[in-house]
């Protein structure tokens, strides 16, 4: 599942996905040096494999001899031989080159039928001639190939009733060899405390008995050369290897996991009454406190280093403990701490601890626990307390992991800080969009975002000091991300003192640096989309809006990555807004028109998925989708970007749909609102609005009648005002604003409507009308003259507008459209005719042409004369 | 209310087995009285069936009772047989002439009226259908007319095939698709004295408002849907016309192919091989399948009614117009005085 998610972990995401199906979580098996239990792992595969063959070689045997078939009991036969050679290997390996069991007494059994069909003279002639014949090769070769096992086949003769121990499937190898080392009568004896019973291993987790049983069988050997002390015996092991301290560490693991895990066994066994037992707890073994190094030993910072490479190096493994891990590093932490190596290695450990903290969550696409996230935050912080208190330490990628310098001033440590930072906010956000955004929890989980600022304000600073620019760049841009969707309150007060430094002027900062030095377009588009957005948050609309046209991202965003098309689409969504809050109406409709159009802006914004309709989107496609959606605290509301979005389309189409109305060619400005009006218009019975589209709507159509009282009663009430207004900064600005335009595009609708029906208009009354000032309304009458929108004369002395009838009536206007139409149909009628070939054609030089044809000729004629004409116009 | 309505603008050519329809006084009002319940409820077309008789070359229609509005639940066609038989209990004409529908300033022209007219027509020979407008009537002008298939329209359903061609050969157009049969309605001695009484009774003033001058609303309605025709047929143009281009493109194609085949033949003789087939232009090259053009034709046939409502209309208000004019200017001469 989460291998679709290629990001940096892939590798340890898709090992852990792979053991999930397993009912049972892995041993605990401190297993460092992994490679000696891997090649096991990979024989025994090879052992069984072979040995399965031979046993359905032999099984085919069998069959032959009930049937006394022996040419083909002498070709299975070889097949055995070369079977066994091919097992030979493995044979060797596992069982110190004895021939298993169950292949000597086959070779047995079918050494006895042999030498038994052999004796039987009259049977031997019965037999037809290619069977004797088989039958005599078979002897002798089996004569032959049985000298080179007699041993064994002598051992086998003296007890042939003991059980093969090949049945066993896939349990322990040490079982065969301790089969064929000892007296076999004293084995069950030491066995049942260490060993499963045989049925055990049959069960379906024999699979993961896989590595712990060969553990058991390899140290039951020491067992059972002195069983009294396990634990002395091995420490005297231990001393003798003392320079492998790896190996020791090792073997030491091993010793406290089997002894612990004997210890449960008996137990186990008392309560069982020795029956069977399946499962070995997870937690046994990690409550003891992990070794790190031999009890003397001189512990030193290489020492801690190369302690650090190991365990680091199981990382990533399939069956690496991820916490043991954790727990390990810790120790080693506390250990350096103890014996005082430096704060650079400190440092170090620290960002191991950071990565393998990272790696602890299984699954990228999920968030990790809220407890190692803040695991996570304390050590990066410390890192960076670290990295500041020493002005000589210098933590890089570029720095590889042989010129470390640990030790001695100036120190050098690889690793990249920012990198941490940059995932660590990740999965802040991922931790956030976990939660029920309308809980307590989310509060409880968003109050750490302050740390996180304050971190990244620290790494920045970190980074300021030794960074290159396109570092700091990456810095600046988590701030930014952390910046630009809050609202400073001090940043549109007007009484500001100039040095207060707002959010403004950071954002300013932050991005003029990212301007300036950044290499990758990535950061820059996002850069300034986050700058715009931050601008339009606080009314600077004609710094967001020409910053938005300097960039010209309008035309190449399509082609960025969805989460900077999210973004444009946030800033898009807020320069509407903040050009509505500012009165721009029209260039707020012209922001949202693109996000509304659609009908699905919550998509759009990443604010929540829409179930579709056409297709079921896939898993993957849904979790990649869940990735992107925006945290609850950045949305924004939706609610009040489509009422800001219908109130602007409503005050640009009302007045645009009255001048337009016998307009054949009148185009619909904004869709959705068309529609929604539609809809409205269409139903019998319209109630009182009220939802915020109801309203909306409502509004429009008292426009449309001229009622701006109405009108604006039903944009501006209380519910609307709970609803939308009150959610805006300066909420009675707007408010007001509102009013003046619902007048304003009131008046002009009214105008365009019942123009017709007056031959002069007062503007004084018009005025008192709409509660416009006089001066207002003159010039609003004035722009409509010289827009040729409103055929009139102004009247000074008088104050008045006196119209000119000169625009048609209603009827006149329909009338032109019909000709209009009657004219399109006699041209595709004559083009109809101009076709030759046609059926009318035809037709008509049957019927002598004449009355069809003559008519219309004309017209045609001067029609194609023109046309030619025109051709010729072209070709010159 | 007992004068003739529906001139006959147009006699009828041909031979028809009836001259004229008779439609008794009871017949059109019931078909009035159904027809406006119908509309004012809902905007749907009323329908019934009409009984009566054949007398010379008159139809005479006696009665009718309303089709039920369109049930499942009921078989249309019992319920009328069960009414016809019921009425025939009570001593009226059984004999199934025809049937009536509603209709808005003209629009009834369409497909399903051609459909039904025409098994009509070809069950019972003499049927008509009457139309009443009831836009128009509700002006105050009755307005009532019988229309039966030519034979040309019998034909040309009968085959189903409404290519040009097979229209041409038919010589078949929206002209005469219907023919109008004057409609006559006749009361009995009783119900004219009555009326002529009642006439007497009405106040003076009473149906004196002929003179309505507010003609505008009325011409607008007629505008538009005149314009959605007109767009329709336009759009029927262009289907047409798209087809012709395909056609020609074919034409062009398959003489390419052709002359291809027979350069390729002529070097095939020359090496004394068999030649290709010619057939096989007629295997890729299908033709395209000819748009219909019954529906172009209707739509031909709405625009024409349109067109002479308007005119008729026009025509009417011209002449109230001029009239009012005179009163006018009387007036204004009498007061100058």
């Amino acid at each position: 599942m989460s291998r679709f998610f290629a990001t940096g972990t892939d590798s340890e995401s898709e090992s852990s996905s792979e053991d999930e199906p397993v009912v049972r979580a892995p041993a605990p098996v401190y297993t460092f040096s992994d490679d000696e239990e891997e090649t096991k792992r990979v024989v025994r595969s090879m052992k069984e494999k072979r040995y399965e063959e031979l046993e359905g070689i032999i099984h085919s045997i069998r069959n032959h001899r009930k049937i006394k078939d022996f040419s083909s009991a002498l070709a299975s036969f070889e097949e055995l031989q070369k079977a066994y050679t091919r097992a030979a290997p493995v044979v060797q390996k596992e069982e110190n080159g004895v021939a298993p069991r169950f292949f000597i007494r086959a070779l047995v059994e079918l050494d006895d039928w042999v030498v038994g069909a052999w004796n039987e003279r009259e049977a031997r002639k019965a037999l037809s001639k290619g069977n004797s014949k088989a039958l005599t090769s078979l002897r002798q070769k089996l004569r032959k190939y049985t000298k080179d096992f007699e041993a064994e086949i002598s051992k086998f003769r003296e007890d042939p009733d003991l059980p093969d121990d090949n049945e066993r499937k896939d349990s322990s190898s040490s079982d065969e060899s301790e089969d064929e080392e000892k007296p076999i009568k004293e084995k069950p004896k030491p066995e049942p405390l260490l060993r499963p019973p045989p049925e055990d291993d049959e069960s379906s987790d024999s699979m993961d008995w896989a590595s712990s049983s060969s553990d058991s069988s390899f140290s039951s050997d020491d067992e059972e050369r002195g069983t009294s002390n396990i634990r002395e015996q091995f420490i005297k092991k231990v001393t003798k290897k003392e320079d492998d301290e790896e190996k020791i560490k090792l073997k030491l693991k091993k010793r406290e996991e089997r002894r612990e895990r004997s210890g449960k066994i008996n137990k186990r066994d008392v309560a069982d009454d020795g029956g069977e037992w399946e499962t070995v707890r997870k937690g046994a073994a990690t409550s003891d406190k992990p070794k790190m190094f031999a009890k003397d030993s001189d512990i030193d910072a290489a020492l801690v280093v190369k302690k650090l490479g190991e365990i680091s190096a199981a990382r990533g493994r399939k069956r690496t403990d991820r916490r043991a891990q954790l727990e390990l590093l810790h120790e080693l932490r506390t250990v350096a701490l103890q014996h005082n190596l430096g704060d650079a290695l400190q440092l170090k450990l620290r960002s191991a601890i950071v990565a393998a903290l990272f790696d602890y969550n299984p699954k990228v696409s999920d968030a990790m626990k809220p407890e190692y996230w803040s695991k996570l935050v304390e050590n990066i912080d410390h890192m960076v307390t670290l990295l500041l208190a020493h002005e000589d330490m210098v933590l890089s990628e570029t720095i590889l992991e042989e010129n470390e310098q640990l030790v001695t001033p100036p120190y050098q440590v690889r690793g990249c800080l920012l990198t941490y930072l940059e995932r660590l906010d990740d999965e802040f956000t991922k931790l956030l969009k976990e939660c029920d955004p309308h809980s307590n929890e989310y509060v409880e989980r968003l109050k750490d975002e302050v740390r996180v600022s304050a971190l990244i304000d620290r790494v920045c600073q970190v980074v300021e000091r030794d960074g290159t620019p396109q570092e700091i760049c990456r810095a600046y841009l988590r701030k930014i991300d952390h910046l630009y969707y809050k609202f400073d309150p001090r940043a549109v007060r007007k009484d500001l003192p100039p040095t207060e430094e707002t959010t403004i002027k950071k954002m300013e900062r932050y991005c003029k640096y990212i301007y300036a030095h950044d290499e990758t377009d990535r950061l820059r588009t996002r850069a300034i989309l986050s700058h715009i957005y931050h601008h339009a948050l606080h009314d600077n609309w004609f710094q967001a809006r020409d910053l938005l046209l300097m960039s010209h991202l309008q035309e190449t965003v399509q082609h960025s990555d969805p989460s900077t098309q999210i973004l444009y689409n946030r800033t898009m969504a807020n320069l509407g807004l903040c050009a509505f809050r500012r009165g721009n109406v029209k260039e707020a409709h012209g922001c949202l028109a693109e996000l509304m159009m659609t009908g699905k802006p919550k998509e759009l914004l990443a604010q929540g998925l829409l179930p579709q309709r056409q297709h079921e989107r896939s898993k993957e496609q849904e979790k990649i989708e869940k990735q992107r959606q925006m945290p609850f605290h950045m949305h924004i509301n939706l609610e009040l970007l489509e009422c800001v979005y219908l109130v602007s389309a409503m005050l640009i189409e009302i007045p645009y749909m009255a001048a337009h109305e016998f307009d054949a060619r009148r185009r619909m400005i904004s869709k959705t609102f068309y529609q929604n009006l539609r809809a409205s218009e269409r139903q019998a019975l319209v109630g009182p609005p009220e939802s915020m589209r109801e309203h909306a709507v409502a509004a429009a159509r008292a426009m449309r009648r001229g009622d701006w009282r109405a009108c604006l009663n039903y944009i501006v009430n209380e519910k609307m005002n709970a609803k939308v207004w009150d959610l805006m900064v300066g909420a009675d600005n707007v408010r007001a604003m509102l009013g003046r335009l619902i007048r304003e595009e009131s008046l002009r609708t009214y105008l365009f409507t019942y123009a017709h029906v007056y031959a002069s208009l007062s503007l004084r009354s018009l005025a008192d009308m709409f509660e416009l000032p006089r001066q207002r309304v003159h010039s609003l009458v004035s722009k409509m003259i010289i827009n040729e929108e409103l055929l009139a004369s102004l009247d000074d002395p008088s104050e008045c507008a006196i119209l000119h009838r000169s625009e048609p009536t209603r009827m006149q206007a329909l009338a032109l459209q019909l000709a209009d139409k009657v004219g399109n149909l006699v041209d595709s009628n004559e083009r109809i005719f101009e076709k030759q070939g046609s059926f009318f054609q035809r037709g008509g030089a049957q019927r002598g042409e004449g009355r069809q044809r003559e008519r219309p000729r004309e017209g045609w004629n001067r029609r194609t004369r023109n046309r030619r004409r025109d051709d010729e116009r072209a070709d010159d | 209310m007992a004068s003739r309505a529906g001139s006959a603008r147009r006699a009828p050519e041909n031979e028809a087995t009836i001259q004229y329809v008779q439609c008794d006084g009871l017949a059109v009002m019931k078909i009035v009285k159904h027809c406006h319940e119908e509309s004012c409820s809902n905007m749907e077309v009323a329908q019934g069936a009409l009984l009566g008789l054949v007398v010379e070359n008159r139809l005479e229609i006696t009665n009718c009772f309303p089709f039920p509005k369109h049930d499942d639940t009921m078989d249309e066609e019992e319920y009328q047989l069960d009414m016809m038989r019921r009425l025939r209990r009570v001593n009226v004409d059984h004999f199934h002439v025809g049937w009536y529908q509603s209709a808005d300033v003209g629009n009834f022209l369409s497909l399903s009226l051609l459909e039904s007219q025409y098994h009509y027509q070809t069950s019972i020979e003499e049927s008509v259908v009457v139309i009443y407008d009831t836009k128009k009537s509700a002006r105050g002008f009755l307005t009532l007319k019988a229309y039966r298939l030519t034979p040309q329209a019998i034909a040309m359903y009968k085959e189903g095939d409404y290519t040009p061609e097979a229209l041409r050969n038919l010589k078949i157009g929206y002209e005469n698709l219907f023919i109008e049969v004057p409609i006559v309605i006749r009361n009995s001695p009783l119900t004219n004295i009555m009326i002529s009484e009642l006439t007497e009774m009405i106040p003076e003033e009473e149906g004196s408002k002929f003179l309505d001058l507010g003609t505008a609303s009325v011409l607008e309605g007629q505008l538009r849907s005149l314009m959605e025709r007109v767009d329709e047929l336009n759009q029927e143009a262009i289907k047409f016309n798209r087809y012709q281009q395909l056609v020609v493109r074919q034409q062009q194609d398959k003489h390419r192919w052709m002359v291809k085949r027979a350069q390729e033949n002529a070097a095939r003789a020359a090496k004394d091989e068999t030649p290709l087939p010619e057939e096989d232009v007629n295997k890729l090259f299908k033709p395209h399948p000819v748009p219909p053009r019954l529906n172009p034709m209707i739509v031909a046939g709405q625009i024409d009614t349109y067109s002479q409502h308007i005119s008729q209309f026009c025509s009417q208000s011209l002449a109230k117009l001029y009239l009012t004019q005179a009163l006018q200017n009387a007036k204004e001469a009498k007061q100058n005085n």
